[in-house]
């Protein structure tokens, strides 16, 4: 098999996924109808798809660990992070849950959802069993959630400051750095289960093959994607962040000049 | 320079002063004196470092060249490179913004004078230190980099690495301690009105720095504190025979390393973006801009250091993400060339001197930004690391970009600083001949390099051309110095009979120039109202007036400074022991012949980690009292943690005394010098802690405690936090995961 037929065939049918993919959207629509944010629910609910699904998923279910590592991030910084941009301005947390999301809760969920499922025992969990990589799925994008609600929540009152926020972004891309570079340096595996897979698919051929993939080599990419691209996520909402401060009003200094 | 010490001091101290000239010099925590004696000291240097420079010139002016022997040239190249980079550049950016930053915020000082003393005097010290090696003929020469194992015992057995690395973390505490300073004082003394989104950009680039002086430093420390302990321990960190990791060295080295280019090259970026509006008669095009991509700079400069390290042979993933990472910097700094230039584009340009230097920097950082994009594509890399062609790469970004910066900065500032003004037809002089000295220099080099001429090699064979072009390059680094002699006597000549400056000699627009030439002791008589980033601009132009930017008072912006200093302090320590902790994992993570993790007593440790966690809590017990007022309870809380804290100290000595009785030394294997040197910082950490609260302890007693100490223990209590919350990542990666392993 080449690379172009498994991208064709190789996508994994997930009733789950597509059933709350669903029940996202139509719960979205019921409440808030058809608006100008409408957009990012849908992107939302794509990437969500196209996580569990796409050829992607195959390979992270007990192929790749980098591939694996690529699902993570897109679950926890940008199902979440879309989802809550598609809440229009009203909608505001319930007090009661709001004063659960301190902050300092919130980054230790985003940080948190990273470097607990790679703990070993975990990790292997998730791989070998489909229940596992279900809660996983499930916990990572409620972190996520929390993680953003601190930048991305609707109302700017439930939001933090912008210097603040470049703080906490810059933290945690501190800390995925960290766990970043375990990963890519560590002698040892990590995740034993993607090490000797179960070549459902008949694709151990192609990676190990035309990509060129060992067991070393896939953990140190995926140390790299959590090191590197991941970490060019929270830089961009650092500039979000900027870009808010910089343009906030210069309301009340009217009055004195 | 003596002569412009002296010329110096009758302009900038009063005649009350002059009387103790020596003295008031000696014991001043002024920060404008600082930072004059920060430049006079980076002159001094730069003097040394520029003669090493001319040494290698003239051994490698011909082929086969014989003037100078192998093992002297290595010496000079080592030299010359730590010398620019710790004790040229370095002192006198941090002069700079020693003087200016205060001025420009509308501050009467920097927020710690003694502390700012303090770190202006660590470079003296660590500057003697590295060159009294080679009054003991004994000067390193293993690069400025100092690969292991070259830099190991076995392959440099004499004194020089270790006076080189006492020298460089003399001198990075001394910049730890100045950044502390420079980030408290932007964040807690600027004036009213000066919010943060209004600071001028030399001191917003130097905020910024500040907090990169803070990541990058402390991890060469780390780097340092390891090769130290090789070298006089008997350790073997980075000794490949014994298992340790020369690749290790290189990847700390170069995670301080690449952040250090962009420490040298912000503030630089800073003096640009304050020199190119006022003489182009323009506000910077697009301040946020300039001031955001100095942070992406700054972020990205963390994360791709192993770009350095593509011809080691990390393998193709490694290589691929930093090839992509470090291509990435290219986009702020492009978009900070695009401003500047837009800046230019359509202003009233005035050819002045600081300004003729700023457009060299330009067109040259260009150059050197370009060549370096070409080191970011990995098969270019491996063919021209290790030729002239590198060396010209960084020579165009830190002479061609850096140095020209603090030029044009040094012809801007000077009639502030001294009251007079320099000659504009030696500044043109001094200025030709730099420009063409530096291209003729380095321009050569560039091809040289794709040629095969491989650096850091004493001599060279006689190749077609290659004579020609080195000559070239070696006359025209005499040019470089000519001018660097005409830019002194450009000096000298304006404290004698220079013109007098006035306050604003340039109709420029920030606060530092809204005061007396040279500045009042008290900097400032009274300030103008601020309510845009050009202040000067709306008290000369009332009726046309920049746009307000945000809230004179912009709320959450204002912290204690006692607690924004120990918070910084905090966070350049959990830099140190970040790299202490991930060395620790690298070696152990694989059990290591010998003694390992497992044989120690996890239970005994367990109790002796639960008394330093508890004395968190007693010291904020006796946070609270004090508050409240309540001295005996603050005192007797204070004595608990104290308590606590020895228990935990005399735990670690009880275990320290069992594995060196068990026949466990430092020098034992990997997982010992870990171990010893980890826990070690660790506990040295604690007894500072402990030795601080005993003072703050004696201090309550003598009853000194309401009045200005009372933050002291506030800070104390940080510390100790942040002590325990180490002693936490320690536990478990010490003692509890390597059992799981």
């Amino acid at each position: 098999m080449n690379l172009t037929q498994f991208l064709i065939s190789d996508w994994v049918w997930s009733p789950l996924a597509v059933f709350c993919a669903v029940a996202g959207l139509i719960t979205y629509f019921r409440y808030f109808g058809w608006n100008e944010r409408a957009g990012w629910i849908v992107a939302s609910a794509t990437v969500f798809l196209l996580t569990l699904m796409s050829p992607l998923a195959a390979l992270a279910e007990g192929y790749l660990f980098c591939a694996h590592t690529a699902q993570h991030i897109l679950l926890v910084l940008v199902v979440p992070a879309f989802a809550l941009l598609a809440l229009p301005d009203s909608v505001r947390m319930p007090a009661r849950i709001a004063r659960l999301l301190h902050p300092a809760v919130c980054w230790a969920c985003g940080v948190g959802a990273m470097w607990l499922w790679h703990a070993p025992l975990l990790c292997n969990a998730a791989a070998e069993s489909r229940s596992v990589s279900a809660v996983q799925t499930i916990s990572l994008l409620i972190m996520g959630g929390a993680f953003w609600w601190q930048l991305l929540a609707p109302s700017e009152s439930q939001r933090m400051g912008p210097l603040h926020a470049m703080a906490y972004l810059f933290a945690a891309c501190v800390a995925c750095t960290v766990l970043g570079i375990i990963l890519t340096f560590s002698p040892v595996t990590i995740c034993k289960a993607y090490l000797h897979p179960v070549d459902r698919l008949g694709i151990e051929g192609m990676i190990q093959g035309n990509l060129g993939m060992t067991g070393m080599r896939d953990q140190q990419i995926g140390g790299l994607i959590m090191w590197v691209p991941m970490c060019l996520v929270y830089l961009g909402s650092i500039f979000g962040q900027l870009a808010r401060w910089y343009a906030a009003p210069a309301e009340t200094t009217l009055s004195v000049s | 320079m003596n002569e412009a010490e002296a010329v110096l001091e009758t302009v900038v101290l009063s005649p009350d002063q002059r009387a103790h000239y020596q003295l008031a010099w000696l014991s001043t925590v002024d920060h404008k004196r600082l930072g004059i004696l920060y430049m006079l000291t980076g002159l001094v240097f730069f003097i040394i470092g520029g003669s090493e420079a001319l040494l290698m010139r003239l051994q490698l002016a011909v082929p086969n060249n014989h003037l100078i022997p192998p093992d002297t040239f290595n010496m000079l190249f080592t030299m010359h490179g730590t010398t620019m980079i710790f004790l040229v550049v370095m002192p006198l950016m941090f002069g700079l913004g020693n003087y200016f930053i205060p001025l420009q915020i509308g501050a009467r000082d920097m927020a710690f004078p003694r502390l700012n003393a303090f770190s202006f005097w660590l470079v003296p010290l660590g500057g003697i230190l590295l060159h009294f090696s080679i009054l003991i003929g004994d000067a390193s020469t293993v690069g400025w980099f100092a690969y292991a194992p070259l830099s190991e015992t076995p392959y440099a057995s004499r004194l020089g690495v270790d006076y080189w690395a006492i020298s460089l973390l003399v001198l990075g505490i001394g910049s730890v301690g100045t950044a502390i300073n420079f980030i408290t004082t932007v964040f807690c003394l600027r004036a009213p009105g000066m919010t943060l989104r209004r600071v001028p950009l030399f001191t917003w680039m130097s905020f910024i720095n500040s907090m990169l002086v803070l990541a990058a430093m402390p991890v060469l420390n780390g780097a340092l504190v390891m090769l130290l302990i090789d070298r006089r321990l008997n350790t073997h960190f980075f000794l490949p025979a014994e298992g340790g990791s020369p690749i290790l060295w290189q990847h700390i080295f170069w995670a301080f390393g690449h952040p250090e280019v962009y420490i040298l090259a912000i503030p630089g970026f800073g003096i640009i973006s304050e020199v190119v509006p006022v003489f182009s008669r323009k506000p910077i095009f697009g301040y946020e801009f300039v001031a955001g991509s100095t942070i992406a700079i700054a972020l990205l400069s963390l994360g791709v250091w192993a770009h350095h390290m593509f011809t080691v042979g990390l393998g193709r993933p490694m290589d691929t993400f930093f090839a992509a990472s470090s291509m990435l910097i290219a986009i702020p700094t492009g978009v900070k060339v695009l401003n500047w230039s837009a800046t230019l584009y359509r202003g009233r340009i005035r050819l002045r001197t600081p300004m003729l230097y700023c457009i060299a920097f330009l067109v040259q950082f260009l150059c050197g930004g370009i060549t370096g994009i070409s080191h970011a594509i990995v098969p270019l890399d491996w063919q021209t690391k290790n030729s002239y062609y590198l060396v010209a790469h960084f020579h165009y970004v830190a002479v061609g970009g850096v140095f020209f910066s603090i030029l044009a900065g040094f012809h801007y500032w000077f009639p502030k600083i001294s009251g007079r003004m320099l000659s504009e037809k030696l500044g043109r002089l001094s200025f030709w001949l730099m420009v063409i000295g530096f291209n003729g220099t380095f321009l050569p080099q560039h091809i040289l390099g794709l040629a095969g001429m491989g650096r850091r090699i004493f001599t060279y064979p006689d190749l077609p051309w290659w004579g020609v072009l080195n000559m070239i390059s070696t006359v025209c680094a005499f040019f470089m110095a000519a001018g660097a002699i005409v830019v002194l006597t450009n000096v000298v000549n304006a404290l004698i009979r220079g013109q007098p400056a006035g306050d604003n000699p340039w109709e420029a627009w920030t606060l530092e120039w809204a005061t007396t030439s040279p500045p009042p002791e008290e900097n400032f008589d009274a300030l103008p109202p601020i309510h845009s980033r050009r202040p000067l601009w709306d008290t000369a132009n009332p009726d046309r007036p920049d746009p307000v930017v945000g809230p004179d008072n912009e709320t959450g912006e204002r912290w204690d400074k006692h607690v924004t200093a120990i918070v910084a302090f905090a966070l350049s320590e959990a830099g140190f022991f970040g790299t202490l902790i991930l060395a620790f994992l690298y070696y152990n993570v694989q059990p290591q012949p010998g003694p390992s993790p497992k044989e120690l007593d996890i239970v005994r440790t367990a109790f002796f980690s639960v008394c330093l966690f508890a004395s968190s809590f007693t010291i904020w017990r006796s946070e609270k009292c004090q508050h409240r007022g309540n001295t005996a309870g603050m005192v007797t809380w204070l004595l608990g943690t104290i308590a606590l804290g020895t228990v935990f100290i005399a735990g670690q000595g009880m275990e320290y005394a069992n594995l060196l009785t068990h026949g466990m030394r430092i020098d034992s294997n990997l997982f010992t010098s870990t171990f010893f040197t980890l826990t070690g910082f660790h506990g040295i950490h604690v007894i500072v802690g402990l030795l601080l609260m005993v003072i703050m302890l004696v201090l309550a007693l003598m009853g000194d405690f309401r009045g200005k100490s009372a933050s002291g223990l506030a800070m104390v209590g940080i510390y100790w936090h942040f002590v325990d919350a180490v002693w936490v990542i320690v536990l478990s990666v010490v003692y509890i995961i390597p059992r799981f392993i």
